[in-house]
């Protein structure tokens, strides 16, 4: 009898529940998908070389790497204890409030329906080519953008979040066309010959360095989606880390290379001025000169194909948000009910594709500039606030561990995010002094107070509204960050909640 | 008839056995109810997140059996919404099946392309619309609904299906049921709330 060790039993429920959970690769796809990487080097890094003009772009995404880095070390190590970890808001209600807590919930709906109504502006200059070339027409900016929003609008409706092969295959191909835009541009230099002067620091530390930091975080968002999945990774504890560090060291290789890239190919003294004239074009003419006609096609048919996921993945991103909100009735619970048949956030996503539709009649009607006015200004308003929620974050995340007590080393709980949170608000101040260079208008320009005006305005009322529920609501007070799982808190305290997730044993 | 029967038939269309509700809020749900027949024959209980088996002894239906043995032979989990998700995968079968044995559904199988499907098709109309009328019914009443049905009626909600069940029902009828599922005994109480908070992460995480 005693030489036979009791094995363990193998637990049917552990691998019913372990099949079909996440390993690093497919969170990694589903972060970069959301990223969208061909609208940022097409997109945003023209437009932002053109309208900012500074020459230090790709120094700048390995900064805000660096920094996203160090903030995703305590950032991940708080997910693990959380419920509704995907969303800011709920780490900042646990670390430094729950009025705090709605305060940056407002911010967030601010933002990220910034993000999201923002790609409508350049989804005409996107589909522009690509429908010459297939039926000879220009039709203008906004009528595709109405189509784009129909077909954005009844995706989230039918909750079809685009097949997860799908996104995968057009993440690679758009990575694949970047990485051939890059060698045709590195292969053909301006005269002068390929030049570093992007990566100097004596063109990043210049007037206007803030501005370029919120756009390389503009090309970032979608990185903190990684935690969403802390429950259904094989592994939480290395799975959702090593996905984090891996989507944004790649993000910033594959940003640093196109941007610097494209200052070889048009000329470090040329690139703002070129940028400034072709704008989104200048990617695609460049690939044109270089690698000929069937590259560029391929290239312009990816770019459409990448706007569109982007803004199908930043409405979900939206109307989850709401429904959060809706279930934790912070908003009215009617956003946390979802369509039986689909399980989509039936009014969440309506109420962002109502406030896409408003966007869009405003600026056609008024002949706004749909690039600059609409795209660039609300994408990289959308990036500022995102900057504000991680900086913010940053904080919560020190004190949550300070107050919680909670093993975690030094490094995870105090240095990595207290190094983060000095450099984002470092990056916050630049930014709000750089606002007029962001956006492209004039220092006295009532516009660059503006728009970052209204994320404090957002947070107050938000912080204001927590403190109503607080007198008013007790029960949904109690209920603020848990999200989804507020519904069991009402019956269960918060900390077993996040306790009681499904465990696997490795 | 049993309380996961009774949401089977509410979740699926009483004609064509088609599904009114999203697999991951159906499978939920059905757990739920799965594990509230355990709670109402006293077989287990739910109490600060955990389910704990309080009679080993079998319980006379075959499903609630097997089930009751997943959890006596996997004491090492005990979490609600561990069990919620691991029953959730399988409950539609095993509903359905249970329901096909007891003579309410025939189970079909079609062949569509390379992939085979399964649906449970009502045998009598009037059964398989029952459950859904006898709830709308029972909110129209003063009287509080036994125990089961208020169990049943929280579940509905939780997977939020309540729209469906109530189509007809007036503003009263939606206060009621404001009212039953708080009146729940604790442990219901809690199961009604774990499942809810089941069907909303299921939907944050957009996996259908």
């Amino acid at each position: 009898m005693s030489s036979t060790a009791t094995t363990e039993r193998p637990s049917n429920v552990s691998e019913a529940l372990a099949r079909g959970r996440l390993g690093v690769p497919s969170v990694v796809f589903f972060v970069l998908s959301a990223a969208a990487p061909l609208t940022v080097v097409a997109g945003v890094v023209t437009t932002g070389y053109g309208v900012v003009g500074v020459l230090g772009i790709p120094l700048a995404f390995l900064t805000v790497a660096a920094v996203l880095a160090l903030f995703s070390a305590g950032y991940v190590a708080m997910a693990r204890r959380m419920a509704n970890a995907g969303a800011f808001y709920a780490y900042v209600s646990r670390g430094l409030g729950r009025p705090a807590g709605v305060g940056t919930a407002w911010v967030a709906l601010l933002a990220y329906n910034a993000l999201q109504v923002g790609l409508y502006g350049t989804i005409g200059a996107a589909a522009t080519p690509v429908l010459d070339r297939l039926f000879g027409i220009t039709p203008q900016w906004w009528l595709v953008a109405l189509v784009a929003w129909a077909l954005v609008g009844l995706l989230g409706l039918l909750r079809v979040d685009i097949n997860g092969m799908v996104l995968a295959a057009l993440l690679c191909a758009e990575i694949a066309v970047i990485v051939v835009f890059d060698l045709g541009q590195l292969s053909n230099p301006a005269p002068g010959g390929v030049s570093f002067a992007a990566f100097s620091p004596d063109n990043f530390f210049v007037p206007g360095i803030g501005a370029v930091l919120v756009l390389a975080i503009l090309g970032f968002v979608g990185f903190e989606a990684s935690v969403v999945f802390s429950e259904e990774s094989k592994d939480p504890r290395r799975t959702v880390p090593m996905a984090t560090y891996l989507s944004v060291a790649i993000i910033a290789v594959v940003y640093a290379l196109s941007s610097w890239s494209m200052t070889v190919a048009v000329g470090p003294e040329r690139i703002v001025e070129e940028a400034g004239t072709q704008s989104v074009e200048l990617i695609f003419n460049l690939a044109g000169a270089h690698l000929g006609d069937t590259v560029l096609t391929i290239g312009q048919a990816l770019f459409l194909t990448s706007v569109i996921a982007a803004m199908i993945s930043f409405h979900n991103t939206t109307a989850r948000y709401a429904f959060a909100l809706g279930r934790e009735r912070v908003l009215p619970a009617v956003f946390g009910r979802t369509s039986p048949t689909t399980g989509a956030p039936r009014a969440a996503s309506l109420a962002q594709s109502a406030l896409g539709l408003a966007v869009i009649v405003l600026y056609a009607v008024n002949g706004w500039d749909p690039v600059l006015q609409l795209f660039f200004w609300l994408g990289t308003s959308g990036g500022f606030g995102v900057l504000l929620l991680i900086a913010t974050t940053a904080v919560a995340i020190i004190v949550y561990f300070a107050r919680s007590g909670e093993q975690e080393t030094l490094w995870r709980r105090l240095i990595a995010p207290g190094i983060a949170a000095v450099a984002l608000f470092a990056i916050v101040v630049l930014a709000v002094q750089n606002f007029a260079d962001l956006l492209g208008v004039e220092p006295d320009s009532p516009l660059r107070w503006l728009f970052p005006a209204a994320y404090p305005v957002a947070a107050l009322l938000g912080a204001l509204w927590g403190l109503v529920l607080r007198r008013n609501r007790p029960e949904t007070y109690a209920r603020i960050g848990l999200g989804a799982e507020s519904a069991a808190a009402v019956v269960v305290p918060p900390s077993s909640v996040t306790e009681s997730a499904p465990e696997v044993p490795r | 008839m049993l309380i996961a029967d009774e949401f089977f038939l509410i979740a699926h269309n009483d004609t064509r056995g088609k599904a009114k509700l999203h697999p991951a809020a159906t499978g939920l749900g059905l757990a739920g109810g799965l594990l509230g027949e355990l709670v109402l024959y006293g077989h287990i209980t739910v109490a600060q997140g955990q389910v704990t088996v309080l009679d080993r002894r079998p319980p006379a239906d075959a499903l609630a059996h097997t089930v009751l043995d997943q959890l006596i032979g996997e004491a090492q989990h005990q979490a609600v919404r561990t069990w919620l998700s691991f029953l959730a995968q399988t409950s539609v079968t095993s509903v359905g099946e249970r329901l096909a044995r007891a003579g309410v559904l025939r189970r079909q199988e079609t062949r569509r392309l390379l992939r085979s499907s399964v649906s449970y098709l009502p045998i009598d109309l009037n059964v398989a619309a029952w459950p859904a009328t006898r709830l709308r019914a029972l909110l129209d009443r003063a009287e509080s609904p036994s125990v089961p049905d208020a169990l049943l009626l929280g579940l509905v909600a939780a997977a939020g299906l309540t729209r469906e069940v109530l189509w007809s029902a007036g503003p009263r009828a939606h206060h009621r049921l404001n009212l039953i599922i708080p009146a729940l005994p604790a442990p219901l109480k809690e199961l009604v709330a774990h499942t809810e908070a089941a069907v909303g992460a299921a939907v944050l995480r957009g996996t259908p």
